[in-house]
């Protein structure tokens, strides 16, 4: 993924809010507890918004530096890319492009 | 301070066209055939979202066999909880799935006996291996999260390969491999499915490579033998802690096995409501946190990592539910699941029935 891609959620990943304001990641088996920097980063993964202007949103909404964002931000999401969490929009089946080898009679 | 409960597991019925010897259903079939309606669901599902649990896992038996299984994850899905589907996938057709994802599950669990037709019919009691490599293509080529499931034991543990192979082959990007916990069924034949020592260190191994060579496109979940370690396991991340289980009749328990600790009272959502139960009910109030403890556990480091190991198991084993579980290797009672791990036996398991 780079600053152009847009990210989605994989299948049977979304967001939960909670009243209080904080929010967890839902996915197979899982929660994961969100910081509000990774909340606020989330709340933008919709095949839309792009990794730069999810930056963006966390540089304007937290007392944080564009660079300090950016890696935050990438490290975020190659961490939820290697489990499956998001990927990017252009990729219609992950269930197809992650597998190694897909039989053909599968 | 009492926290939220995370997951409800609901097994909307007992019932099930296959019958594998390995499951952790109680034996006492026939006292659960008085099953909660779909309003009586509905109800439990609301309660659980109010108690501000996240996540509703649909089981059984074989949850399918329920007609009202659609109307009850619309039902959860509305009120903010991620479903999941337990199922071992004979009846997912196009049309039951299309339903159900259109209502809004979010996860479907399919379950493999082993990895080939033969060896699978024989554990299942009937032929549906072809109908479960069905269903999962279908789920896979859906809009819906997938996890292929195979509990491990003797009789399929040395397939172990053979099962992540099939993942491969179909695509699966999760795969939990579950050692058989005996409980239910299970323990019924728990000498036929004990795996031997052999067979749990040469599947360790060839788990331990699979995931190396496969990080980043398949997820392996492995589920370790409960007889063979050194510590039990953190069941249920301690009593009453996190989890709750509803049965087909509507007992709320804090474990899906403990309805065999016979020396406890389980209440019921038909007579009282579900954060009650969760909240001050004496059967989850009686193993929840530390002050039950016995030595060694109360004086064990470990106490608030595995938190005394299964209650269930203690009772099983032992006949009481309240010394440590004897899985664990500090255990008084070690000795009994030693013996069981070295002596496998060579019957044949008893088919589950009703």
């Amino acid at each position: 993924m780079n600053e152009q891609t847009s990210p989605r959620f994989g299948k049977g990943v979304k967001l939960r809010r909670e009243p209080d304001g904080s929010a967890m990641l839902l996915v197979p088996e899982g929660a994961l507890v969100l910081n509000p920097v990774a909340t606020a980063a989330l709340e933008l993964v919709d095949g839309a918004h792009s990794l730069g202007e999810i930056v963006e949103t966390v540089v304007d909404r937290f007392d944080v530096t564009p660079e300090r964002a950016r890696e935050d931000v990438a490290a975020l999401f190659e961490r939820l890319m290697e489990r499956g969490f998001v990927r990017p929009s252009d990729v219609a089946c992950p269930e197809r492009s992650r597998g190694a080898q897909v039989d053909k009679e599968c | 301070m009492l926290g939220r409960p995370l997951s409800i597991l609901c097994e909307l019925t007992y019932r099930c066209n296959l019958q594998c010897p390995y499951c952790y259903n109680p034996i006492a079939l026939r006292e659960y055939r008085d099953e909660l309606s779909t309003q009586q669901w509905n109800a439990v599902l609301r309660d659980a979202a109010a108690l501000r649990i996240v996540q509703a896992h649909f089981s059984g038996g074989e949850p399918t066999l329920r007609p009202d299984l659609p109307d009850l994850v619309e039902t959860a899905a509305g009120a903010g909880l991620y479903t999941n589907l337990i199922t071992q996938g004979t009846f997912l057709d196009d049309a039951a799935l299309d339903e159900l994802i259109g209502r809004g599950l979010d996860h479907i669990q399919i379950s493999i006996q082993a990895p080939s037709a033969e060896a699978a019919d024989r554990i299942a009691g009937t032929v549906v291996h072809e109908k479960k490599l069905q269903a999962l293509r279908r789920v896979r080529d859906r809009d819906v999260a997938l996890t292929l499931n195979c509990v491990l034991h003797r009789r399929n543990h040395d397939a172990i390969g053979e099962v992540i192979a099939l993942a491969e082959r179909f695509g699966i990007t999760r795969l939990e491999l579950a050692n058989v916990q005996f409980y239910g069924w299970a323990y019924r034949n728990r000498t036929a499915l004990m795996p031997t020592l052999e067979q749990v260190r040469r599947g360790e191994a060839i788990v331990e490579a699979a995931r190396e060579r496969l990080r980043g496109s398949m997820e392996i979940v492995y589920v370790l033998p409960d007889y063979f370690g050194e510590f039990p396991k953190p069941c249920m991340n301690g009593w009453g802690s996190q989890f709750l289980t509803v049965t087909p009749t509507g007992d709320v328990l804090p474990c899906p096995a403990a309805a065999a600790i016979r020396d406890l009272h389980f209440e019921n959502v038909r007579s009282r409501p579900l954060a009650d139960i969760w909240q001050n009910s004496d059967a989850f109030e009686r193993f929840r946190g530390t002050a039950w403890m016995p030595d060694p556990c109360r004086s064990c480091e470990r106490r608030e990592l595995d938190w005394g190991g299964c209650r269930c198991q203690a009772f099983l084993l032992t006949g009481d539910a309240a010394v440590t579980d004897p899985a664990c290797s500090l255990s008084p009672h070690h000795s009994i699941v030693t013996a069981l791990r070295e002596e496998p036996s060579l019957l044949e398991a008893i088919p589950r029935r009703a």
